[in-house]
């Protein structure tokens, strides 16, 4: 470890200690709203640091890089996470969340995932993944006295320590049959016939059991409703868009290797996704509490995501990428009208609540309806741009049979993104007015929802921006 | 020969002491059980000829661990202790153990007779303590850091959950 390790390592070490330092300055200064303001600030910080600050040398240690598109990553999670605490300043007064401690939880979180899209070895990857969840298990249960928040916990806690168990034991298969933790030469180790590849072939299925849970891949999904119905909302939006992308992320440098034995990950790639296409929508179909039916939306859309590993080369990673920072701006969007709809008595979540609530809050209603839509994938929104490359590349890439199924998932999907906005826009009002938004909250939800619409209309400069990341 | 013998009568025992550990019901028997499962797994890693992770494996696991396992379960009180199962133990009860602890008593016994490390010289794979804290502290340095940022999270985490209702609004108060 030495000062240019350190220097390219310097966005993580932002995070990391801005976070050990809200938690100090927690314990003296009890003000919410500060730290959460602090924490943003860190994390805008880090983003400006990863984007601008060449690194000294790309590879860290052999256990991280400081490429172009782990770079990419870092940003794109910073600035999830100051949104995410931005849009928190009213929720975190509302539920009495502890001084520092939920800032700081959010800024390691953001340390975990960046860590984690910037690994290139299973060590700093099983490293990144545990920064990340052990922070979540956290926030998902942050809600003192709230009992479905603490079933959540628990139920993300077990989940997510038997995929823990799944990833530990397929890295070790992996290293025994390729003696290696370098992701890149495990995954050229796996294609030597030396009879180890059985062995190799075994730990990659554990490990991909362990990603399946993390990002909620059919059958793999169960936790998902659950534990977004009682996670606090803007900490739901960051599992269901931050969270999950560095998962991916992750994968996706591996993925694009073609070769024989990255082929028999594929196969399986390839039933994973259009189970999670098919029984995502269909589950979807008849939820009627809107976080319940965001979460079956994630994992809808993690199958799509999924089509872009698949077909992997550059332009199967430059449409998921580009659908990737689509994707969360959407999700993260309607999970952030949730939290401005919340008051004393929690949030509001069933579609009956939301009933006629256009008339009385018609901006906030106006923009869950531009962040389903996008997620829907209507044409002037920034959705239908991510749909149409994604599905483009799987057509370009010979796997036309995942685009139809993912082009007859996002037709059935109109249906159940449709049915919260017909309730907003019900002619009977609503009897309750709800809470006025607080300025942040507003600031971040118009920047998302004017983001959307304007790469729905000119999505050049974010097609651009991917270009360079992945030439 | 004789080492390729010593190896599978250790997995036995130690799959053996790992299914006993799971059908217990009562959780302090299962402990029991998993520091035999631990301990011939110890041996097993003495036997390939890495006496620093048998060590290691008795000291973390056997030792701090599995103390740490009974400390929860007794300030839990998990245990049964209605009158049925107060009683004295039955051989069912003991017997499995005494049997699984002579058998290790005795592997380990010929283990030494043995002694793997010194009889086939040091193997390529051999790791001194020194090697070990080497790798550990300086090719590993940074996970080891990561490790610890995420250890002092956890506290906090634990710390928050654990939090009861009235120590917050006394907090609440101060503030």
């Amino acid at each position: 470890m030495n000062l240019e390790s350190l220097h390219s390592l310097l966005p993580q070490i932002l995070l990391a200690l801005g976070s050990t330092a809200i938690l100090l300055g927690g314990a003296w200064v009890r003000n919410r709203r500060l730290w959460l303001i602090v924490g943003a600030l860190v994390a805008v910080v880090a983003a400006l640091v990863a984007a601008f600050v060449d690194p000294a040398r790309i590879d860290i240690l052999g256990m991280y890089s400081a490429t172009a598109y782990a770079r990419f990553c870092t940003v794109l999670w910073c600035l999830t996470v100051a949104a995410t605490l931005l849009i928190s300043c009213r929720y975190v007064d509302l539920f009495r969340f502890g001084g520092g401690e939920y800032a700081s939880l959010m800024l390691f979180a953001a340390a975990g995932m960046s860590l984690l899209s910037s690994a290139t070895s299973f060590v700093g990857l099983f490293l990144g993944l545990e920064v990340l969840t052990l922070a979540l298990y956290v926030l998902i249960a942050f809600r003192q006295g709230d009992s479905r928040g603490a079933e959540a916990g628990m139920k993300y806690l077990v989940f997510g320590a038997v995929a823990t168990a799944f990833l530990a034991f397929g890295i070790a298969l992996i290293y025994a049959a390729t003696g290696t933790f370098n992701l890149e030469a495990a995954a050229a180790g796996l294609q030597t016939e030396e009879g180890l590849r059985p062995l190799g072939l075994a730990g990659w299925a554990l490990l991909l059991v362990a990603i399946g849970f993390k990002i909620s891949l059919v059958p793999f999904h169960l936790w998902t409703p659950d534990v977004y119905q009682g996670a606090p909302a803007p900490v739901s939006g960051l599992l269901a868009t931050a969270a999950k992308g560095a998962v991916l992320a992750a994968f996706l440098p591996l993925l694009v290797m073609t070769g024989e034995g990255v082929a028999d990950i594929r196969n399986v790639l390839w039933l994973l996704a259009i189970a999670t296409m098919l029984v995502g929508t269909f589950a979807a179909l008849p939820q009627t509490n809107i976080k319940r039916m965001l979460a079956y939306s994630s994992v809808v859309h993690m199958g799509y995501l999924l089509i872009a590993l698949i077909v992997a080369g550059d332009e199967g990673s430059r449409a998921l990428l580009f659908y990737m920072v689509v994707y969360t701006l959407a999700t993260f969007g309607a999970f952030g009208i949730v939290t401005t709809f919340a008051d004393e008595n929690g949030e509001i979540q069933e579609y009956d609540d939301l009933r006629g609530l256009a008339t009385l809050h018609p901006r906030r209603s106006a923009m869950l309806s531009v962040f389903l839509l996008s997620l829907t994938g209507i044409p002037p929104l920034a959705g239908f741009f991510a749909k149409f490359g994604l599905f483009q590349a799987a057509f370009r890439g010979g796997y036309a049979e995942l685009a139809v199924v993912g082009v007859i998932a996002s037709i059935i999907s109109v249906y159940y993104y449709l049915r919260p906005i017909i309730a907003l826009y019900s002619p009977e009002p609503a009897v309750v007015c709800r809470e006025v938004a607080a300025q942040s909250e507003t600031l971040v939800l118009v920047g998302c929802a004017a983001i959307i619409l304007f790469l729905g209309v000119y999505p050049a400069p974010l097609l651009t921006l991917v270009g360079l990341v992945i030439p | 020969m004789i080492a390729t013998l010593m190896f599978y009568l250790l997995g036995a025992v130690a799959l053996g002491a790992t299914v006993m550990a799971i059908i217990q019901r009562n959780p302090v028997y299962s402990v029991i059980y998993l520091v035999k499962s631990i301990f011939s797994l110890a041996l097993i890693f003495y036997l390939l000829g890495a006496p620093m992770i048998a060590a290691l494996q008795i000291i973390v696991y056997a030792g701090a661990i599995m103390v740490l396992f009974l400390f929860v379960i007794m300030m839990l009180e998990v245990t049964p202790t209605n009158a049925a199962t107060r009683t004295a133990p039955g051989w069912f009860h003991w017997g499995p153990v005494l049997l699984l602890a002579l058998t290790l008593v005795a592997l380990t016994l010929m283990l030494i007779g043995l002694d793997p490390v010194s009889s086939e010289g040091v193997p390529r794979w051999h790791a001194s303590p020194r090697d070990f804290g080497y790798t550990l502290f300086k090719e590993y340095a940074l996970a080891v850091k990561i490790i610890s940022f995420q250890l002092s999270f956890a506290a906090v985490g634990a710390f928050h959950v654990g939090m009861t209702e009235r120590r917050r609004a006394r907090q609440e108060d101060a503030s």
